[in-house]
């Protein structure tokens, strides 16, 4: 699990079957000094986490495969959406 | 998942069994920097993703990777690693 940043929001012209009506969204990962990985993830979220909002990311397959079934290739699922971080860099960070 | 751009496809001869009539597409990762400038580029290092999407040069790809790459082909065990799970049609980031 790891936090990350909602960037934004993706529309498909074709999904794999088992995510059909799934949101999906562009995370990217935060470092522990804040900074934002080079590198975008898509994840899938049916939390209703904003653009702009701090989240947890799981890398567990078995949370797709429980809601979308055994043949879904998903695997980023969006866990949480954070409200606060508490640590010296806190509020700085989220 | 990672965005992709497809820049080709692979076509193998032989292969071993469980590959037959899949496709494999050549896939170059694409860094944030190249998806707000939406300029076509990519900027990752190139990997082969199994899409059975159709996919064609230039698109992007949402790809995955790991052990749920196979999943698609469950209950078969298939070596796959990296699978195309939708073809972009738009990317909403903010500027």
């Amino acid at each position: 699990m790891y936090l990350a940043r909602i960037d934004g929001t993706v529309v498909a012209a074709a999904k794999h079957a088992s995510i059909e009506a799934c949101r999906l969204l562009v995370a990217r990962r935060l470092e522990a000094d804040g900074s934002l990985a080079a590198e975008p993830n898509v994840v899938a979220d049916w939390l209703g986490a904003a653009k702009g909002s701090t989240v947890i990311v799981s890398t567990d397959g078995d949370i797709p495969r429980a809601k979308f079934g055994n043949t879904t290739p998903v695997r980023l699922t969006v866990v949480g959406i954070v409200d606060d971080v508490q640590s010296p860099a806190g509020k700085e960070r989220v | 998942m990672r965005l992709g751009i497809v820049r080709g496809h692979v076509v193998l001869n032989p292969a071993i069994d469980s590959y037959r009539g899949r496709t494999l597409a050549v896939v170059e990762p694409v860094t944030m920097e190249n998806l707000r400038a939406n300029n076509g580029k990519g900027g990752g290092k190139a990997l082969i993703a199994v899409d059975e999407l159709g996919a064609a040069d230039g698109q992007m790809v949402a790809f995955t990777e790991g052990r749920e790459a196979a999943n698609p082909f469950w209950p078969d065990s298939v070596p796959v690693d990296a699978y195309c799970a939708l073809i972009v049609d738009s990317i909403d980031v903010r500027p």
